[in-house]
Formats: structure tokens, C-alpha cells, sequence
């Protein structure tokens, strides 16, 4: 029998202004997002993770990889760049529909993926971005979370993705690091509750987080 | 930006009039509550998130006062401190309604954690019955010190069944058994059940509870879409809990799921696949005649193996009395609750189980014990190394009157240093938490000495050989007698007192 996969994609903003203390933040909080799924017996029978980054260009920086398997490189970034998010985005769908497994007559296929976006900025190809909103839609995600940080950040194009936007006011450490607690809660209770519920209910945030409705 | 500055402690006075403590400071979260610690580290409050349900209170205060001291101040009450972690009072603060809980025992925070130097970083968290009860996790990540053996998991079910007995008999369900909600620690065969304040108790509000995947009784997760004040919706009761109870087993004494096999039964929409496969459709996995849900071996992880494949290591390795229950839990008793066994059941023939045991003779056999299959070439189903030699296996018959033995459908597996308890000699001493100390003190041991078995009498005043109804030989205290095929021995003379048919395996 085949266990089922959960396949969590992380798409993180690479953009020039994400360089210094906000790009080391982001390294220190995926690690400790690792280490403590690793303590989750759930998550380990069942998560997977896939990282891609975005500026000008979009790169993934680690496949999709068992949980127990991940070795996360260092994520850097150029000091300049612009915030492609339509273009990542279109790149993410698109690594869904080749990675995640469906269930054919006899074998189970993967838990519907979740997505994590993270980005400071606003989407700097606008069209691309509104064109590829209705394919996100498609993809058939189980929960969106889109992440917006820092001032500069646009709460309101990612509504148009999803219901589950956050707003961090600042960009140091700590603040990322309980945005990434709230990540792993989530992901964590996905591969806990999966089957449970028709929808995945999320976690409260931390408190330092804002929720934007 | 919260700066870092040390958590206030907040006094409170709790339901029963007691003085409690918290360290303002969340230390976990659980579905709905987040837990702080007191000062002490004696005891925990854990407080329901947001505004509480209508009823909430008041079943947390029948929970911690009346059903408690019916509980703990009732014969065997000491015994269920080691089993429960039941809440001891109700506090409200801001808004928020909490229960007080005695903190968890050593025994089930990991004392060494995973392999390789604890790689996880699990040392000193608790020990979640997920990371024991799947083939995977135990083989890759959990230090071999930590798994215990099979005879520790046959152990540790005992007091799941026993706790969960108890609770049914004072009229309450659980409501959320799973094995996030009971602690066990396989290394000394303990269990400890948790979260005790989603307790279904008769004529108050219902709690609002799911229930765990894995665990949801068919009928509730095919009615979950209903609302809950429909006549038609099946909400956590005692026959869910009988459900979720013999789940628990089965993945504690097999590591895999009984109903997780391969059949899908959507192409498209996994989560849907689920509810069926759960719900409408639920299947046993080792269903005799339907095996559209059968696991195929070629799918398997070899970390899962061979735990996985069931025609290597079936239910029936747990030996007549369990499968027995197995099969009317998960055939008869699937998809129709009146038909699913007892915690009564369940205790009872996991209790007689411990009898049926032998050690396996191949030292480097990770499970070290297993049940003697009843055959006269019995093998370790879990390592496959056979046993050789001479096996006594003594069947318990009672009387029911004078002189009049019946049999019990009880047999007692001998090895060496095994030991003779009263419940052996006896019908009317069961091995529950209504034992005495004095009825916990063996009366007899058997041991292997220069090619042949002995029984050592060490407290059955009434020990009579009686194979020679014409030549009965009293066996006096502190002398032996040597098994032989055949054999008929009386333990008490009693009413209710055992006699024992000696039958000589040669293997």
C-alpha cells in the first residue's frame, strides 16, 4: 500500500530588496520549520517539500523531497531583481500537474498539495500575474497561505489568490520565525487531519502576524 | 514586535476550591486548547481556545468531580492514576474556560528518542502512540531502545482496554480515542490516556469533537456532511469508541492499519477517496473473501516490511482469542456497532493472550516474544526462527460443581521461569485492577531442569496430581512435579478451582 503524499511547495521571494537581514531570516526560519516537522511522526510519514524562489527569474532550489530527505541549501539573493510572482506562480502550477501523483485504478495518489507563498513586494508582471490566477485556481490546492511582508508588501493582489493572507509589519527574525511556526503548525495539522474535514482548518497565527480580511 | 520580557505567573482559584498556578505562556497546542504549565511542573491547565460552547462548563465540572471520585475513590482507584491523566478542576480566566491536569509521568517522554544520536531532536517530548504504531517510523527513526518488545505492546493494549473499559462502565465515552489521545511507553508496556475532557457524559451537551482520522467509526464519517442536531448524524458514543478501541489495537500489536489497503475508490479527489474508504466503503484489509482491499506487497516501502504484508505476518499471528475479536470487529462489527467487541472483550482476551506466549529462541529477534500458533511445528511469525524441544501446554478447565471440570477455552504456554498466578488457579481471581497484593504474588513457577519440566509448588496448599484417579499424589509446598504429556493436575479445590490438562509438544 502506498502512503499517501502531502506535497507542500514554498514559493519564496528572492527580489533585490529581500537582501540583508530579511532573505537570513527567511534561511533561519525554514530551517527550524525542518527540524521541528522532523519531530512530527505525521509529517514524516507524509510530507513532502518543494522550494522555489523568484526575482527576475525563477528557480527551484530544492525538488520535491521526502521530509525525512530534505537538505536545504542555502537560499541567497542578488541585490537587485525584480518580484515575477505571475511568472513563479505559473511555474509552481506547473510543477504540480507533472509531480503530484494521481490515484489511478490501483494505487493511491497524493494528498491535494498545499502552497505557501511568501513575497515582500508586488507582483511586478502584472499581467502574467492576473493571467495565471485562474490556473492557481485550478491546481486544486487544499490551502493557499500567501504571506505578504514587510511595508512594501501588497495584501491585495494576493487576496486575489487566496482567503488566507497574512501581513508581517516588519522583516526581522522574529517575526519570520513565527511566521514560519505558523507555517509548520499548518502543515503539520494537514498531515495530522488530512481525511478529516472536507477543508483545512488553519491554526491560529502567532501573534505577531496580521491577518488581512 | 512583543518584546522578550518573562512571562507573568497568574493565580487562580479552580472549581474545587483549590489554589492554581500558570506561567502565562503557551508551551503547547492541542486541536482546541492551548496548555500552560504551573510553576511546580506538578500539574498543567489547559485552556479551550476562544468562547466556549454552550455546555462546555458544565460537563467539564461533572467530568472532574462526580465521574472522577466514582472513579478514583472506588475499589482500584490508585490503580487509574497510572492509566488516566484525568483533569482535576475547571478554571476560567479572560474569558477562557481550562481544565487543571496532573502532568504526565516520566515514562512517556522519550528517554532516548531517535536513532543515530536522536537525530530528530525528539528526547524528552512525549511519546505519541504515531511514532509505535506505524512500521515505518519504528524502523527508521525510533532508537531500538525505545520499542520494547511484543509482550511490553500486548501489555500496554491491556491498560488501554482496561481504561477504556472502566470509562464505558460508569456510562462514558471518550469520544476522541486515537493514538494522539493515549500516551504509551513500549519499553515497560505502559499506556496512559489523555484529553479526557472531551468525555461524552449522559445528559449533558455533546462535545465538539471529530475525532482523529484513522480512528473515526465508519457510520460517523459517513454522516459528518449532516448537521449535528440532524436525527441522522452519528456522533462519538461508547460503540465508536469500541471501534476506535480495536483500531488501537490492531495497529499497536501490528504496526499498519486495518482498513488502509489499496482500493481506491476515487480517481480524482483523494480526500473524497478517504471519506469513502473510511465511511461508506470501509473494508478490512485481511477480509477473507473480499479482497478488493487487500495491501499489495509490490507497493511497499521496505521500511514497512513485514509488518505490511499480511500474507507474511497476518492478524492471526495475535493468536485465537484476539483474532477472534478482530474478525467481529472489523467483518462483523465494521459497518453495524452493536456487533463490535467490548473494552471488556478486548481486556479479557488480551489478558488470556499473555498466556499463550513464548519467548523466541533466536536472541537478535527484535519482537522477542510471540504466540505459540497451536501447531506442533510452532516458528516466531516475526523472525521465523522454529522452536525446538519439549513444549508444555497446560489447558484450564474449572468446575462448575463438585467434581465436575469444564473447559475454559484457556491455555497457559509454559517456558522457563514462567509463572503460576492464583487467577491461573482460580476462576473467580481475574488480573484486573481489583487484584490484591497479596493475589498478585505467584503461587508456582516452571522450569526446564536436566531434559525434563518441572511445576515448583509455591503457595497451592491444594496441589493434587490426579492422572491416577486410583494413586492421587499431593504435591506439598516447596516440592515439584514433572510435567508429562496427558497429565491431569488440580490447582484449588475451590469452587471454581482449576484443574490442568498437560499436553507435550514435541517440536
Amino acid at each position: 500500500m502506498n502512503t499517501r503524499r502531502l506535497p507542500v511547495y514554498l514559493l519564496l521571494d528572492t527580489s533585490g530588496s529581500m537582501n540583508g537581514e530579511p532573505i537570513q531570516s527567511v534561511n533561519v526560519g525554514l530551517k527550524s520549520m525542518l527540524s521541528s516537522l522532523r519531530q512530527s511522526p505525521y509529517a514524516l510519514e507524509s510530507v513532502h517539500i518543494a522550494v522555489t524562489t523568484f526575482n527576475s527569474l525563477v528557480e527551484d532550489v530544492m525538488p520535491l523531497t521526502a521530509l525525512e530527505m530534505v537538505n536545504l541549501p542555502e537560499i541567497v539573493c542578488p541585490k537587485s531583481g525584480a518580484t515575477n510572482l505571475g511568472a513563479a506562480l505559473e511555474h509552481v502550477c506547473e510543477r504540480v500537474r507533472k509531480e503530484v501523483k494521481k490515484s489511478t485504478a490501483d494505487t493511491k495518489g497524493d494528498w491535494r498539495p498545499l502552497l505557501f507563498i511568501m513575497t515582500d513586494g508586488k507582483p511586478s508582471d502584472t499581467l502574467a500575474f492576473t493571467e495565471v490566477i485562474p490556473v492557481v485556481k485550478a491546481c486544486n490546492f487544499a490551502t493557499i497561505v500567501a504571506c505578504a511582508a514587510g511595508p512594501k508588501s501588497d495584501p491585495t493582489s494576493l487576496h486575489k489568490l487566496t482567503d488566507n493572507v497574512v501581513h508581517l509589519d516588519t522583516m526581522d527574525s522574529a517575526t519570520f520565525s513565527g511566521f514560519f511556526e505558523w507555517v509548520t503548525a499548518t502543515v503539520n495539522s494537514g498531515s495530522m487531519s488530512m481525511g478529516a474535514t472536507t477543508s483545512l482548518t488553519l491554526p491560529p497565527p502567532p501573534p505577531e502576524v496580521n491577518i488581512v480580511l | 514586535m512583543a518584546t522578550a520580557t518573562k512571562p507573568k505567573t497568574i493565580k487562580l482559584t479552580a472549581s474545587d476550591g483549590s489554589a492554581i498556578e500558570f506561567i502565562d505562556e503557551i508551551k503547547a497546542s492541542g486541536g482546541m486548547k492551548d496548555v500552560y504549565f504551573s510553576p511546580s511542573k506538578k500539574y498543567v491547565v489547559a485552556f479551550f481556545r476562544g468562547k466556549p460552547p454552550i455546555g462546555l462548563k458544565d460537563r467539564l465540572l461533572v467530568i472532574t468531580d462526580s465521574y472522577r471520585t466514582r472513579i478514583f475513590e472506588n475499589v482500584g482507584g490508585d490503580y487509574w492514576k497510572n492509566v488516566y491523566c484525568w483533569p482535576t478542576s475547571v478554571v476560567e480566566h479572560d474569558g477562557r474556560i481550562g481544565v487543571v491536569v496532573p502532568f504526565y509521568d516520566q515514562p512517556f517522554f522519550f528517554m532516548h528518542g531517535s536513532r543515530n544520536n536522536d537525530m530528530l531532536g525528539i528526547k524528552g517530548h512525549e511519546k505519541q502512540g504515531k511514532w509505535f504504531a506505524s512500521a515505518n517510523n519504528r524502523a527508521k527513526f525510533i532508537d531500538p531502545r525505545e520499542l520494547g518488545d511484543w509482550s511490553k505492546h500486548l501489555r500496554l493494549c491491556i491498560q488501554i482496554s482496561r481504561a477504556v473499559r472502566r470509562m464505558h462502565s460508569a456510562g462514558l465515552a471518550h469520544s476522541d480515542l486515537s493514538y494522539k489521545n493515549v500516551l504509551v511507553d513500549p519499553s515497560t508496556g505502559r499506556a496512559c490516556l489523555i484529553d479526557i475532557d472531551g468525555l461524552v457524559v449522559p445528559g449533558k451537551y455533546p462535545p465538539e469533537v471529530v475525532g482523529t482520522p484513522d480512528f473515526i467509526a465508519p457510520e460517523c464519517v459517513m454522516t459528518t456532511h449532516l448537521n449535528k442536531d440532524d436525527p441522522n448524524r452519528k456522533l462519538p458514543c461508547i460503540a465508536t469508541d469500541q471501534h476506535a478501541l480495536a483500531i488501537l489495537v490492531y495497529m499497536y500489536l501490528l504496526y499498519r492499519h486495518p482498513l488502509r489497503g489499496d482500493k481506491v475508490h476515487d480517481l480524482n479527489d483523494p480526500q473524497k477517496d478517504e471519506e469513502i474508504s473510511m465511511g461508506a466503503k470501509a473494508l478490512f484489509v485481511e477480509h477473507p473473501l473480499d479482497k478488493a482491499n487487500s495491501i499489495k506487497a509490490a507497493n511497499l516501502k521496505p521500511s514497512e516490511l513485514p509488518w505490511k504484508d499480511t500474507a507474511k505476518i497476518p492478524f492471526t499471528v495475535t493468536g485465537p482469542y484476539l483474532s477472534a475479536l478482530f474478525r467481529r470487529a472489523f467483518i462483523d462489527g465494521l459497518h453495524n456497532p452493536s456487533a463490535r467487541p467490548t473494552a471488556n472483550d478486548w481486556e479479557t482476551a488480551l489478558v488470556k493472550t499473555v498466556d499463550l506466549i513464548q519467548p523466541c529462541s533466536n536472541t537478535a529477534c527484535e519482537q522477542e516474544w510471540f504466540v505459540f500458533d497451536n501447531t506442533t511445528q510452532p516458528a516466531c511469525p516475526f523472525c521465523g526462527t522454529p522452536f525446538h524441544g519439549k513444549l508444555p501446554v497446560l489447558n484450564l478447565y474449572s468446575s462448575q460443581r463438585a467434581g465436575n471440570f469444564r473447559p475454559d477455552n484457556h491455555r497457559l504456554m509454559v517456558y522457563s521461569n514462567q509463572s503460576l498466578f492464583l487467577w491461573h488457579a482460580k476462576l473467580s481471581v481475574v488480573p484486573n485492577e481489583k487484584i490484591t497484593e497479596e493475589q498478585k504474588k505467584r503461587v508456582g513457577y516452571f522450569v526446564f531442569h536436566g531434559n525434563k519440566w518441572y511445576l515448583v509448588n509455591e503457595n497451592l496448599p491444594d496441589l493434587i496430581d490426579m492422572t491416577d484417579n486410583d494413586n492421587r499424589v499431593s504435591i506439598p509446598l516447596s516440592d515439584k512435579v514433572e510435567l508429562k504429556d496427558g497429565q491431569k493436575l488440580l490447582l484449588s479445590k475451590e469452587a471454581g478451582g482449576r484443574l490442568v490438562i498437560v499436553q507435550m509438544v514435541d517440536a
